[in-house]
Protein backbone atom coordinates (compact mmCIF):
# COMPACT_ATOMS: atom_id res chain seq x y z
CA UNK A 1 0.00 0.00 0.00
CA UNK A 2 1.08 3.56 -1.00
CA UNK A 3 0.35 6.28 1.59
CA UNK A 4 1.00 9.94 1.69
CA UNK A 5 0.78 11.83 4.16
CA UNK A 6 0.39 15.95 4.37
CA UNK A 7 2.25 16.67 1.54
CA UNK A 8 3.32 20.32 1.30
CA UNK A 9 5.27 21.67 -2.12
CA UNK A 10 6.36 25.26 -2.12
CA UNK A 11 8.29 26.53 -5.00
CA UNK A 12 9.80 29.83 -4.35
CA UNK A 13 7.34 31.39 -2.32
CA UNK A 14 4.42 29.59 -4.29
CA UNK A 15 2.57 26.96 -2.58
CA UNK A 16 2.05 24.29 -5.09
CA UNK A 17 0.42 21.59 -2.87
CA UNK A 18 -1.18 22.23 0.32
CA UNK A 19 -1.30 18.99 2.83
CA UNK A 20 -2.62 16.25 0.55
CA UNK A 21 -2.91 12.81 1.94
CA UNK A 22 -3.86 9.45 -0.07
CA UNK A 23 -4.01 6.04 0.25
CA UNK A 24 -3.16 3.81 -3.14
CA UNK A 25 -4.24 0.34 -2.13
CA UNK A 26 -4.17 -3.04 -3.72
CA UNK A 27 -7.41 -3.23 -6.62
CA UNK A 28 -7.65 0.81 -6.15
CA UNK A 29 -7.56 3.38 -9.13
CA UNK A 30 -6.84 7.23 -8.94
CA UNK A 31 -7.52 10.14 -10.95
CA UNK A 32 -5.50 13.29 -10.02
CA UNK A 33 -7.27 16.05 -11.95
CA UNK A 34 -6.92 19.60 -12.07
CA UNK A 35 -6.17 22.72 -13.79
CA UNK A 36 -2.78 23.80 -15.14
CA UNK A 37 0.03 24.56 -12.23
CA UNK A 38 -2.32 22.71 -9.45
CA UNK A 39 0.89 20.33 -9.12
CA UNK A 40 -0.47 17.01 -10.54
CA UNK A 41 3.06 16.39 -12.10
CA UNK A 42 4.85 17.61 -9.25
CA UNK A 43 2.31 15.13 -6.55
CA UNK A 44 3.50 11.79 -8.97
CA UNK A 45 7.40 13.00 -8.53
CA UNK A 46 6.88 13.89 -4.67
CA UNK A 47 4.77 9.88 -4.70
CA UNK A 48 7.87 8.45 -7.35
CA UNK A 49 10.19 9.76 -5.03
CA UNK A 50 11.78 12.09 -7.41
CA UNK A 51 10.75 15.32 -5.41
CA UNK A 52 11.09 15.93 -2.30
CA UNK A 53 8.86 17.02 -0.51
CA UNK A 54 8.77 20.24 2.28
CA UNK A 55 6.35 18.37 4.33
CA UNK A 56 5.01 15.02 4.56
CA UNK A 57 5.90 11.97 4.13
CA UNK A 58 5.18 9.06 1.94
CA UNK A 59 5.16 5.34 2.72
CA UNK A 60 5.52 2.27 1.13
CA UNK A 61 4.42 -1.28 2.71
CA UNK A 62 5.28 1.18 5.98
CA UNK A 63 8.34 2.09 4.81
CA UNK A 64 9.65 6.07 4.27
CA UNK A 65 10.35 5.40 0.02
CA UNK A 66 13.22 8.17 1.19
CA UNK A 67 14.81 5.96 3.83
CA UNK A 68 14.12 2.71 1.47
CA UNK A 69 13.84 4.01 -2.15
CA UNK A 70 15.21 0.95 -3.76
CA UNK A 71 12.59 -1.45 -2.34
CA UNK A 72 9.70 0.76 -3.42
CA UNK A 73 11.18 1.33 -6.51
CA UNK A 74 11.13 -2.98 -7.25
CA UNK A 75 7.69 -2.58 -6.79
CA UNK A 76 7.15 0.82 -9.34
CA UNK A 77 6.62 1.54 -12.63
CA UNK A 78 6.69 5.49 -13.42
CA UNK A 79 5.83 6.89 -16.40
CA UNK A 80 6.71 10.24 -17.05
CA UNK A 81 4.88 13.38 -19.08
CA UNK A 82 7.91 13.36 -21.10
CA UNK A 83 9.21 9.76 -23.23
CA UNK A 84 12.31 7.97 -22.06
CA UNK A 85 12.58 6.19 -24.98
CA UNK A 86 16.02 6.94 -26.83
CA UNK A 87 15.35 8.79 -30.38
CA UNK A 88 19.09 7.36 -31.51
CA UNK A 89 17.70 3.71 -31.17
CA UNK A 90 15.12 1.55 -33.04
CA UNK A 91 11.88 0.90 -31.22
CA UNK A 92 12.91 -2.73 -30.51
CA UNK A 93 16.65 -1.63 -29.24
CA UNK A 94 14.74 0.19 -26.73
CA UNK A 95 12.38 -2.12 -25.25
CA UNK A 96 15.49 -4.97 -25.64
CA UNK A 97 17.27 -1.92 -23.13
CA UNK A 98 13.82 -1.78 -21.07
CA UNK A 99 13.84 -5.82 -20.38
CA UNK A 100 17.76 -5.88 -19.61
CA UNK A 101 17.42 -2.95 -17.40
CA UNK A 102 14.61 -3.76 -15.57
CA UNK A 103 15.59 -7.67 -15.57
CA UNK A 104 12.10 -8.73 -16.95
CA UNK A 105 11.09 -12.24 -17.31
CA UNK A 106 8.93 -10.70 -20.64
CA UNK A 107 9.63 -13.31 -23.84
CA UNK A 108 10.48 -11.96 -27.16
CA UNK A 109 7.11 -13.55 -28.26
CA UNK A 110 5.18 -11.70 -25.82
CA UNK A 111 6.92 -8.17 -26.66
CA UNK A 112 6.07 -8.71 -29.98
CA UNK A 113 2.52 -9.67 -29.30
CA UNK A 114 2.26 -5.91 -27.48
CA UNK A 115 3.84 -4.20 -30.20
CA UNK A 116 1.36 -5.64 -32.09
CA UNK A 117 -1.43 -4.43 -30.19
CA UNK A 118 -0.06 -1.32 -30.01
CA UNK A 119 0.54 -1.10 -33.57
CA UNK A 120 4.29 -0.80 -33.35
CA UNK A 121 5.52 -4.33 -34.62
CA UNK A 122 6.02 -2.98 -38.20
CA UNK A 123 8.08 -0.40 -36.61
CA UNK A 124 10.11 -2.27 -34.69
CA UNK A 125 13.10 -1.92 -36.65
CA UNK A 126 12.72 1.87 -37.23
CA UNK A 127 14.46 4.53 -35.23
CA UNK A 128 12.43 6.32 -32.87
CA UNK A 129 13.01 9.10 -34.28
CA UNK A 130 10.98 8.45 -37.17
CA UNK A 131 7.83 7.83 -35.24
CA UNK A 132 4.78 10.08 -34.62
CA UNK A 133 4.63 11.58 -31.34
CA UNK A 134 1.36 9.50 -30.27
CA UNK A 135 3.66 5.99 -31.79
CA UNK A 136 6.49 7.52 -29.21
CA UNK A 137 3.94 7.45 -26.46
CA UNK A 138 2.74 3.87 -26.57
CA UNK A 139 6.32 3.18 -27.47
CA UNK A 140 6.40 4.26 -23.85
CA UNK A 141 3.80 2.86 -21.95
CA UNK A 142 4.73 -0.50 -23.27
CA UNK A 143 7.14 -0.09 -20.44
CA UNK A 144 4.01 -1.04 -18.06
CA UNK A 145 3.52 -4.67 -19.52
CA UNK A 146 8.00 -5.33 -19.68
CA UNK A 147 8.73 -3.75 -15.77
CA UNK A 148 5.25 -5.85 -14.09
CA UNK A 149 5.47 -3.85 -11.15
CA UNK A 150 2.16 -3.69 -8.33
CA UNK A 151 2.49 0.23 -8.36
CA UNK A 152 1.89 2.56 -11.93
CA UNK A 153 2.54 5.89 -11.47
CA UNK A 154 1.09 7.54 -15.20
CA UNK A 155 1.35 11.30 -15.96
CA UNK A 156 -0.48 11.78 -18.76
CA UNK A 157 -0.89 8.84 -20.31
CA UNK A 158 -3.52 9.64 -22.49
CA UNK A 159 -2.10 12.28 -24.54
CA UNK A 160 -1.57 11.53 -27.93
CA UNK A 161 -3.33 8.78 -28.35
CA UNK A 162 -6.25 7.90 -30.57
CA UNK A 163 -9.34 6.19 -29.44
CA UNK A 164 -8.17 2.48 -29.92
CA UNK A 165 -4.95 3.14 -27.92
CA UNK A 166 -6.85 4.99 -25.05
CA UNK A 167 -9.19 1.67 -24.95
CA UNK A 168 -6.33 -0.21 -24.75
CA UNK A 169 -4.51 1.48 -21.82
CA UNK A 170 -8.09 1.46 -20.04
CA UNK A 171 -8.38 -2.17 -20.61
CA UNK A 172 -5.11 -2.59 -19.39
CA UNK A 173 -5.19 -0.79 -16.16
CA UNK A 174 -8.58 -2.15 -15.03
CA UNK A 175 -7.30 -5.51 -16.13
CA UNK A 176 -3.89 -4.33 -13.95
CA UNK A 177 -6.20 -3.66 -10.51
CA UNK A 178 -8.38 -6.27 -10.96
CA UNK A 179 -5.00 -8.68 -10.80
CA UNK A 180 -4.07 -6.29 -7.42
CA UNK A 181 -2.04 -3.66 -8.54
CA UNK A 182 -2.37 0.24 -8.06
CA UNK A 183 -2.64 2.99 -10.11
CA UNK A 184 -2.50 6.60 -9.76
CA UNK A 185 -2.46 8.79 -12.90
CA UNK A 186 -3.11 12.53 -14.10
CA UNK A 187 -5.22 13.49 -17.20
CA UNK A 188 -6.97 16.28 -18.13
CA UNK A 189 -9.49 13.89 -20.31
CA UNK A 190 -12.27 11.53 -18.13
CA UNK A 191 -10.85 8.09 -18.45
CA UNK A 192 -13.59 5.36 -19.36
CA UNK A 193 -12.40 3.32 -15.92
CA UNK A 194 -14.98 1.97 -13.44
CA UNK A 195 -14.43 2.33 -9.69
CA UNK A 196 -12.37 4.92 -10.33
CA UNK A 197 -11.50 7.35 -7.03
CA UNK A 198 -10.93 11.28 -7.91
CA UNK A 199 -8.19 13.52 -6.37
CA UNK A 200 -8.93 16.88 -7.02
CA UNK A 201 -5.95 19.13 -6.37
CA UNK A 202 -8.29 22.56 -6.51
CA UNK A 203 -10.20 21.23 -3.29
CA UNK A 204 -6.67 21.26 -1.36
CA UNK A 205 -5.43 25.22 -2.94
CA UNK A 206 -7.12 27.05 -0.21
CA UNK A 207 -7.32 24.49 3.23
CA UNK B 1 22.58 -9.93 -10.77
CA UNK B 2 19.64 -7.64 -11.70
CA UNK B 3 22.24 -4.81 -10.78
CA UNK B 4 24.97 -6.25 -12.84
CA UNK B 5 22.05 -7.04 -15.92
CA UNK B 6 21.12 -2.89 -15.70
CA UNK B 7 24.59 -1.81 -16.14
CA UNK B 8 25.10 -4.18 -18.78
CA UNK B 9 22.16 -3.03 -20.68
CA UNK B 10 23.04 1.25 -19.79
CA UNK B 11 26.82 0.32 -21.21
CA UNK B 12 24.96 -1.47 -24.12
CA UNK B 13 22.55 1.48 -24.67
CA UNK B 14 25.50 3.93 -24.33
CA UNK B 15 27.98 2.14 -26.87
CA UNK B 16 24.99 1.86 -29.71
CA UNK B 17 24.13 5.47 -29.18
CA UNK B 18 27.24 6.01 -29.96
CA UNK B 19 27.83 4.48 -32.42
CA UNK B 20 24.45 6.28 -34.29
CA UNK B 21 26.28 9.07 -33.68
CA UNK B 22 29.48 8.53 -35.11
CA UNK B 23 29.22 11.68 -37.13
CA UNK B 24 30.06 13.18 -33.76
CA UNK B 25 32.68 11.56 -32.61
CA UNK B 26 34.43 12.35 -35.34
CA UNK B 27 33.89 15.47 -36.09
CA UNK B 28 35.97 15.91 -32.41
CA UNK B 29 38.87 13.95 -33.51
CA UNK B 30 39.13 15.96 -36.84
CA UNK B 31 38.67 19.39 -34.44
CA UNK B 32 42.04 17.99 -32.56
CA UNK B 33 43.87 16.79 -35.70
CA UNK B 34 42.84 20.18 -37.26
CA UNK B 35 44.30 22.16 -34.13
CA UNK B 36 47.40 20.46 -34.47
CA UNK B 37 47.42 21.64 -38.44
CA UNK B 38 46.78 24.88 -37.42
CA UNK B 39 49.62 25.00 -34.73
CA UNK B 40 51.85 23.49 -37.13
CA UNK B 41 50.87 25.93 -39.55
CA UNK B 42 51.52 28.98 -37.64
CA UNK B 43 54.38 27.98 -35.97
CA UNK B 44 56.41 26.79 -38.82
CA UNK B 45 58.51 24.03 -39.32
CA UNK B 46 60.83 24.01 -36.26
CA UNK B 47 61.85 20.83 -34.70
CA UNK B 48 63.02 22.05 -31.58
CA UNK B 49 60.23 24.80 -30.61
CA UNK B 50 57.80 21.40 -31.17
CA UNK B 51 60.27 19.38 -29.36
CA UNK B 52 59.76 21.66 -26.52
CA UNK B 53 56.05 22.77 -26.50
CA UNK B 54 54.61 19.79 -28.61
CA UNK B 55 53.09 18.01 -25.52
CA UNK B 56 51.79 21.62 -24.20
CA UNK B 57 50.44 22.25 -27.54
CA UNK B 58 48.54 18.31 -27.37
CA UNK B 59 47.10 18.92 -23.93
CA UNK B 60 45.70 22.16 -24.43
CA UNK B 61 43.66 20.76 -27.75
CA UNK B 62 42.82 17.00 -25.54
CA UNK B 63 41.47 19.91 -23.03
CA UNK B 64 39.60 21.80 -26.04
CA UNK B 65 38.27 18.71 -27.62
CA UNK B 66 36.96 17.67 -23.93
CA UNK B 67 34.45 21.05 -24.11
CA UNK B 68 32.98 19.89 -27.25
CA UNK B 69 31.79 16.69 -25.49
CA UNK B 70 30.82 18.52 -22.11
CA UNK B 71 26.91 18.69 -23.09
CA UNK B 72 27.05 15.01 -24.34
CA UNK B 73 27.60 13.91 -21.00
CA UNK B 74 24.50 13.61 -19.30
CA UNK B 75 22.44 16.78 -21.02
CA UNK B 76 20.60 14.04 -23.03
CA UNK B 77 19.66 12.01 -20.45
CA UNK B 78 18.68 14.62 -18.11
CA UNK B 79 16.46 15.98 -20.96
CA UNK B 80 14.36 12.89 -21.71
CA UNK B 81 14.26 11.61 -18.16
CA UNK B 82 16.51 8.85 -19.04
CA UNK B 83 18.57 9.31 -15.93
CA UNK B 84 15.39 9.21 -13.85
CA UNK B 85 14.76 5.79 -15.39
CA UNK B 86 17.65 4.58 -15.12
CA UNK B 87 17.85 5.26 -10.79
CA UNK B 88 14.23 3.88 -10.77
CA UNK B 89 15.77 0.14 -11.89
CA UNK B 90 17.80 0.41 -8.94
CA UNK B 91 20.99 1.89 -9.96
CA UNK B 92 22.06 4.93 -7.57
CA UNK B 93 23.30 8.39 -9.06
CA UNK B 94 26.58 7.69 -7.95
CA UNK B 95 26.46 4.28 -9.92
CA UNK B 96 25.14 5.80 -13.03
CA UNK B 97 27.89 8.84 -13.24
CA UNK B 98 30.42 5.79 -12.88
CA UNK B 99 28.89 3.85 -15.75
CA UNK B 100 28.81 7.25 -17.68
CA UNK B 101 32.42 8.02 -16.73
CA UNK B 102 34.06 4.86 -18.19
CA UNK B 103 31.72 4.80 -21.62
CA UNK B 104 32.96 8.35 -21.66
CA UNK B 105 36.76 7.27 -21.34
CA UNK B 106 36.49 4.66 -23.61
CA UNK B 107 34.50 6.54 -26.51
CA UNK B 108 36.25 9.68 -26.12
CA UNK B 109 39.59 9.27 -24.92
CA UNK B 110 41.22 5.87 -26.29
CA UNK B 111 40.56 7.05 -29.56
CA UNK B 112 43.44 9.63 -28.34
CA UNK B 113 45.61 6.28 -27.85
CA UNK B 114 46.05 6.42 -32.11
CA UNK B 115 45.47 10.30 -32.73
CA UNK B 116 48.56 11.07 -30.36
CA UNK B 117 51.26 9.59 -32.18
CA UNK B 118 49.97 11.00 -35.12
CA UNK B 119 49.98 14.40 -33.77
CA UNK B 120 53.13 13.80 -32.92
CA UNK B 121 54.45 12.83 -36.40
CA UNK B 122 52.69 16.47 -37.32
CA UNK B 123 54.86 18.15 -34.82
CA UNK B 124 57.88 15.96 -35.79
CA UNK B 125 57.73 15.64 -31.84
CA UNK B 126 61.21 13.27 -30.56
CA UNK B 127 59.86 9.33 -29.99
CA UNK B 128 61.16 9.54 -26.26
CA UNK B 129 59.10 12.87 -26.07
CA UNK B 130 56.00 11.12 -27.65
CA UNK B 131 56.69 8.13 -25.22
CA UNK B 132 56.33 10.54 -22.22
CA UNK B 133 52.78 12.30 -23.41
CA UNK B 134 51.70 8.64 -23.50
CA UNK B 135 52.09 8.27 -20.23
CA UNK B 136 50.67 11.86 -18.88
CA UNK B 137 47.80 10.76 -21.04
CA UNK B 138 47.34 7.71 -19.58
CA UNK B 139 47.19 8.83 -16.06
CA UNK B 140 45.59 12.52 -17.14
CA UNK B 141 42.50 10.93 -19.59
CA UNK B 142 40.64 9.82 -16.57
CA UNK B 143 40.77 13.12 -15.04
CA UNK B 144 39.52 15.02 -17.67
CA UNK B 145 37.33 12.82 -18.20
CA UNK B 146 36.07 13.30 -14.33
CA UNK B 147 36.02 16.98 -14.91
CA UNK B 148 34.78 17.07 -17.86
CA UNK B 149 31.67 15.06 -16.08
CA UNK B 150 31.28 17.48 -13.11
CA UNK B 151 31.17 20.27 -15.21
CA UNK B 152 28.32 18.66 -17.10
CA UNK B 153 26.68 17.50 -13.99
CA UNK B 154 26.73 21.45 -12.90
CA UNK B 155 25.76 22.71 -16.54
CA UNK B 156 22.71 20.86 -15.20
CA UNK B 157 21.98 23.17 -12.87
CA UNK B 158 22.60 26.01 -14.70
CA UNK B 159 20.11 27.11 -17.61
CA UNK B 160 21.57 30.37 -19.00
CA UNK B 161 25.36 30.56 -18.88
CA UNK B 162 26.50 27.59 -20.79
CA UNK B 163 30.23 29.18 -21.10
CA UNK B 164 30.56 28.79 -17.65
CA UNK B 165 31.29 24.69 -17.49
CA UNK B 166 33.85 25.46 -19.93
CA UNK B 167 35.23 27.57 -17.81
CA UNK B 168 35.35 24.79 -14.53
CA UNK B 169 36.81 22.69 -17.35
CA UNK B 170 39.79 25.08 -17.64
CA UNK B 171 39.89 25.90 -13.98
CA UNK B 172 40.28 22.50 -12.79
CA UNK B 173 42.55 21.31 -15.75
CA UNK B 174 45.39 23.22 -14.06
CA UNK B 175 47.03 21.22 -11.73
CA UNK B 176 46.68 18.45 -14.73
CA UNK B 177 48.47 20.54 -17.24
CA UNK B 178 50.74 21.77 -14.72
CA UNK B 179 52.65 18.01 -14.11
CA UNK B 180 51.45 16.41 -17.29
CA UNK B 181 53.43 19.32 -19.74
CA UNK B 182 55.86 19.40 -16.65
CA UNK B 183 56.80 15.68 -17.48
CA UNK B 184 58.87 16.33 -20.94
CA UNK B 185 61.16 19.30 -18.63
CA UNK B 186 61.71 17.65 -15.55
CA UNK B 187 65.01 15.19 -14.48
CA UNK B 188 65.14 11.21 -15.32
CA UNK B 189 64.66 11.59 -11.15
CA UNK B 190 61.72 13.48 -10.10
CA UNK B 191 60.15 11.82 -12.92
CA UNK B 192 58.59 9.75 -10.66
CA UNK B 193 57.78 11.76 -8.03
CA UNK B 194 55.93 13.77 -10.78
CA UNK B 195 53.88 10.50 -11.92
CA UNK B 196 53.10 9.72 -8.56
CA UNK B 197 51.83 13.10 -7.88
CA UNK B 198 49.37 12.81 -11.30
CA UNK B 199 48.28 8.86 -9.92
CA UNK B 200 47.53 10.88 -7.14
CA UNK B 201 45.22 13.53 -8.45
CA UNK B 202 43.82 10.49 -10.99
CA UNK B 203 42.42 9.00 -7.42
CA UNK B 204 41.02 11.77 -5.89
CA UNK B 205 39.08 12.99 -9.06
CA UNK B 206 37.95 9.13 -9.16
CA UNK B 207 36.77 8.76 -5.33
CA UNK B 208 34.95 12.56 -5.61
CA UNK B 209 33.46 12.73 -8.94
CA UNK B 210 30.70 10.34 -8.88
CA UNK B 211 29.54 12.11 -5.40
CA UNK B 212 29.96 15.30 -6.63
CA UNK B 213 27.95 14.68 -9.91
CA UNK B 214 25.17 12.84 -7.75
CA UNK B 215 24.16 15.84 -5.67
CA UNK B 216 24.39 18.24 -8.97
CA UNK B 217 22.12 15.49 -10.78
CA UNK B 218 19.44 14.84 -7.89
CA UNK B 219 19.57 19.34 -7.47
CA UNK B 220 19.12 19.48 -10.79
CA UNK B 221 16.32 17.04 -10.67
CA UNK B 222 14.76 18.62 -7.84
CA UNK B 223 14.58 22.24 -9.51
CA UNK B 224 13.39 21.16 -12.71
Amino acid sequence: MLLANNIVFNRGNKKILNKISLTLSPKKIIHVTGNNGTGKTTLLKILTNVLEPNEGEVFWDGKNIKKYPFIFYKDLTYIMDKTSSNANLTVYENIYFWIKLFSSSRSIKEIESILDLLSLYQHKKSLVSSLSYGEIKKLELARLIIEQKKVWVLDEPYIGLDQISTNLINETIIYHAKLGGMVIFTSHITADIPNLEILQLEKYENN
Amino acid sequence: MKTINSIIAIFQREFKITYRNFSDILSIFLFFLMGVMIFVFSIGANDDIFNQIGIGIIWTLILLTNNLTLRKFYQDDFNDGSLVIFHLSGLSYELIVLIKIIVNWLVIQIPFFILIPISGFLLNIEFFNIKIIFISFLLGSPITTCITSISGAMNLLNKKNFAIGSLIIMILSIPVIIFSVGLINTSEESMGAQINILMGIMFLFLAITPWVCSICIKLAIQEK
